[in-house]
């Protein structure tokens, strides 16, 4: 999977709680789901879950720590997916 | 430094299902966990523990300029529904909660004597920024003042530390 696809399946799961349309018309990697996206902190929570649903993996605490923009959320992704091959 | 966070019940009800599996476990610790599932209303011990917890972080947010999604490293201490403390990293804040029928609403001080010196403010208020803190300038002694703000919902609150 390349990041362009990562890129807009994160999109679709971050979609139902982002609270700022502009800036998820033009979410590029450095988007910040909080600053940016608007999305409610106890909202990450679902973003991580779904993440974990989605790709079938576990996001420990430590990788969770950093999950605060689209680049972090896809350098974990593309590193547990790695590490399950 | 001060901090304090609000929620608005019904918009956490709408937005956030806490029974989620797993939803707990990423936020709160065993020890949290227990407290909320033997609480009267486990709900609102949720969203009371949570309010602590975001209060503390822009607190420490701001002491240490570090962006972190941390909500199992903040560990609450409860001693009431509306006193307690909350340890990150070896030190301990205070926290503060108000719970009303609609909201619930939590200030967290550095340090324990900063509560009796802090003041609302109005949504009125102009407020400004410096590196995502916010803070105003007193119109007498055109002095910087520290300030915490919240807004979820229905409800906003602002706070300032004289």
């Amino acid at each position: 999977m390349n990041k362009q696809e990562i890129i807009e399946e994160l999109k679709a799961i971050v979609k139902p709680y982002i609270q700022n349309q502009e800036a998820f018309d033009t979410l590029t990697e450095e988007t910040d789901f909080i600053n940016d996206l608007k999305i409610n902190s106890a909202n990450l929570v679902d973003v991580i879950l779904d993440i974990e649903e989605k790709y079938n993996i576990v996001i420990d605490n430590e990788s969770m720590e950093r999950m605060v923009n689209v680049k972090a959320a896809m350098t974990i992704i593309e590193t547990q997916l790695s590490e399950k091959k | 430094m001060i901090g304090n966070d609000i929620v608005d019940l019904a918009l956490a009800r709408k937005e956030s299902n806490w029974q989620r599996k797993g939803f707990l476990d990423k936020i709160f610790t065993k020890k949290e966990q227990l407290q909320i599932v033997t609480a009267q209303n486990p709900e609102n011990m949720v969203w009371n523990l949570w309010s602590r917890k975001e209060a503390v972080y822009k607190i420490y947010n701001r002491e240490t300029g570090i962006r972190a999604f941390i909500p199992l490293e903040l560990e609450c201490f409860y001693e009431s529904g509306t006193i307690g403390t909350i340890l990150i990293k070896g030190k301990t804040y205070f926290t503060q909660t108000k719970i009303e029928n609609y909201f619930i609403y939590t200030i967290a001080c550095a340090e324990k004597e900063y509560f009796k010196q802090i003041k609302s403010i109005d949504i009125g208020t102009k407020i400004n920024k410096r590196n995502g803190i916010p803070f105003v300038i007193d119109s007498n002694s055109k002095i910087e003042k520290t300030v915490s703000i919240s807004h979820h919902g229905r409800f906003w609150k602002g706070i300032i530390i004289e």
